[in-house]
């Protein structure tokens, strides 16, 4: 039984660090695409070649190797990204850069495939099994020389043109922090800021006061409950139940109280701390002997 | 031969001794070593936080023995030395969460539960982190500065070092210590202020005895605190998160050895680790600047603002409650989550005024709200200026 229990449990486990996988995978992106490289970004070999991005917007590190790029609808699998380079894992909020150049040799970040500047272009991702797409874009085809096309934030949904390309960084870059400047702008004094602040701490305590007051008092009115139900219980047995050895020993009990003949014991009742004084011949260590040694 | 042996040792002997600490000693130095030695003499004389001051005070001499920069690996603020290594769990602040894992493994919120209301004091006593916060932005600090020297208003060392460490970290060290230091300070800092604002009437109010809280009800609140809190303010979930789950783990009953283990060695560790890696990070050049002052200035503002807001918060409240349900104002100080000793500074002062009414138990509700809404506002702040 303990097994089985352990089995389901790791299982469970199993599946869920599965899901976890997959879901990081899935969240990679296509981000930003260069079809026609004229006279910009070079690749290790001092060519210039089409090339896209992905972006990594999860909070975990992505390992795109075993995954598929393509840019051919019918043919998922077209170019496999090799599994076992460490450069194929992608931190969280990094990218990764490929050429699109036909020559695979050249290493894993060059595609077997090139993009075409007469026409519209299609770019995939899919995960390792070849069959769920993580990613498509398709570029629009008239795209110029040496202006990319991409999110206009990093990973989100809004596809523009860009004179200022990016390849291998975010599309979007603040030179300020934004937040900061609208608070400095537009709260100079901290009473925004304040007010909003103090009344969301009130809701949260407000929130768990409503609930707790009626965790409280369904507590309380099922603890009502139970002693109804016993007191209901014991009022329904007659006095006949009671054996007269009990009775005896009540009405003792009584009887002593009443006429104070319990003994008076030497005690004091105090919540002061009771002061031991320490001494080694009261210790009951030193009065242990020994376990002999063998 | 014997002449240029003798100066080759003379040579290296002055190389010597232009590493000792005599010979790179500031005046900067000597005043943050006297900084570290009262923080230990009033943390074994008069027991103010001896857990923190004594950690803290010893990494304060620690931090400030002067050195030759001469990439020995030996200052916390050296890549790859010892102390740098153990500073990451503050810079990085995986230090404050684990320490609320072991509050929440002690602390039983059972006088919050059978009160329920009393959280509301734990929620007014943050206008102290705003209110310091609107006073530093006047004081010319940026929003995000602001708000860092603003939590030292939630008296909680753990959120102070964390919030400051995502929002100002350059202010981290004078954040921390002030934080450190007035909540040690709890027992001076705040009477004055509760003898102030209450009269004797209120003084002497007594409260319902709290009623007993079933384990149901005990198991049942960090569930549920964690799921509202943390909809609410998710940017709070490192602090709450750990908070109610280390609490979970002590009310559960069956995961005792875990709660055991988060509620003694482990706070124990990071208690020490963070102590002496945040005392030796106040080195007299980083430290001794005019914005600590500022920010040693603000802290105190910053308590005296909590104290009276949760005070007359209780006051104001106790103008809408039936004869009989009032609620004493003195508690209201101990909507700050110094625990719990700002609830036992409500049981001291009510003392003074009946002596046989204690307000401990009473005064510990507001306390413990206290540190959810102070991890409550830490949230918000991270989420408003990170």
């Amino acid at each position: 039984m303990i097994k089985k229990k352990t089995g389901v449990l790791l299982s469970l486990m199993l599946l869920c660090s599965m899901g976890a996988q997959a879901q990081l995978v899935t969240s990679m992106r296509i981000n930003e695409v260069l079809v026609i490289n004229e006279d910009n970004f070079v690749d290790d070999y001092g060519k210039r070649n089409g090339w896209f991005e992905l972006y990594n917007p999860s909070a975990g590190t992505v390992n795109i190797g075993g995954c598929f790029l393509t840019n051919d609808k019918n043919n998922p699998k077209k170019y496999p990204i090799p599994k076992g380079d460490v450069l194929t894992k992608i931190r969280p909020g990094q990218h990764a850069l490929f050429w699109a150049d036909g020559i695979a040799s050249r290493g894993t970040f060059h595609l077997n495939f090139t993009l075409d500047p007469t026409k519209e272009n299609y770019i995939a991702l899919y995960d390792s099994d070849g069959k769920t797409l993580v990613d498509e874009i398709t570029i629009p085809a008239g795209q110029r020389a040496d202006i990319s096309y991409g999110r206009k934030i990093d990973g989100q949904e809004e596809w523009v043109c860009f004179e200022k390309v990016t390849p291998s960084a975010n599309n979007l870059t603040l030179d300020t922090n934004e937040k900061l400047d609208n608070f400095k702008l537009n709260d100079s004094i901290g009473i925004g800021m304040t007010l909003t602040a103090m009344a969301v701490v009130f809701l949260g305590l407000i929130l768990l006061y409503l609930c707790f007051k009626g965790v409280g008092n369904a507590a309380i009115s099922a603890s009502k409950r139970r002693a109804d139900k016993a007191s209901r219980e014991t009022s329904g047995k007659t006095s006949g139940d009671v054996s007269g050895e009990i009775l005896a020993a009540i009405s003792m009990a009584l009887y002593e109280l009443d006429e104070d003949v319990h003994d008076i014991e030497n005690t004091v009742l105090t919540i002061q701390k009771v002061k031991r004084n320490y001494s080694p011949w009261s210790s009951k260590i030193y009065g242990l002997r020994e376990v002999p040694r063998k | 031969m014997q002449e240029s042996f003798l100066s080759f040792l003379g040579e290296n002997l002055q190389l010597f001794l232009t590493y000792t600490g005599v010979y790179n000693v500031t005046p900067g130095h000597l005043i943050m070593i006297v900084v570290g030695l009262l923080f230990i003499f009033l943390a074994i004389r008069y027991e103010f936080e001896p857990m923190l001051l004594i950690p803290i005070g010893f990494g304060i001499l620690v931090g400030n023995i002067p050195f030759k920069d001469a990439g020995l690996q030996i200052g916390i603020y050296e890549e790859g030395s010892v102390l740098n290594i153990l500073y990451q769990g503050v810079t990085q602040g995986w230090y404050p969460p684990l320490i609320f894992l072991g509050i929440g493994a002690m602390t039983d919120f059972s006088a919050l539960i059978s009160n329920p209301k009393l959280m509301l004091i734990g929620a007014a006593a943050q206008f102290g982190i705003f209110g310091a916060y609107i006073i530093a932005l006047q004081m010319g600090f940026e929003p995000n500065q602001a708000g860092a020297i603003g939590i030292i208003g939630g008296a909680d060392g753990p959120t102070a070092i964390f919030l400051s460490s995502k929002l100002a970290p350059n202010l981290m060290g004078a954040i921390a210590v002030s934080a450190y230091s007035y909540m040690a300070l709890v027992p001076i800092i705040q009477p004055p202020f509760m003898r102030l604002l209450t009269t004797k009437k209120e003084c002497v109010i007594r409260m319902k005895p709290p009623r007993v809280v079933s384990s149901t009800e005990k198991i049942i609140f960090p569930v549920i605190g964690l799921l509202l809190t943390c909809f609410l303010v998710p940017s709070g979930l490192p602090l709450l998160g750990m908070l109610f789950f280390g609490n979970l783990l002590k009310e559960s009953g069956v995961t005792r050895r875990l709660a055991e283990t988060a509620r003694g060695p482990l706070i124990d560790t990071i208690t020490i680790l963070l102590g002496i890696t945040v005392g030796a990070s106040t080195q007299a050049t980083q430290f001794l600047t005019l914005n600590s002052v500022k920010i040693f200035g603000l802290g105190a503002l910053s308590f005296v603002i909590a104290t009276c807001a949760g005070i007359l918060f209780v006051k104001f409240f106790n103008l809408f409650l039936k004869e009989g349900n009032k609620i004493n104002p003195l508690i209201g100080n101990a909507g700050v989550s110094a625990v719990p000793d700002s609830a036992r500074i409500s049981q001291i002062v009510g003392l003074e005024y009946d002596p046989t009414n204690y307000l401990l138990m009473h005064a510990m509700g507001p306390n413990v709200a206290g540190v959810i809404g102070s991890a409550v506002a830490a949230g918000i702040l991270l989420g408003f200026l990170g």
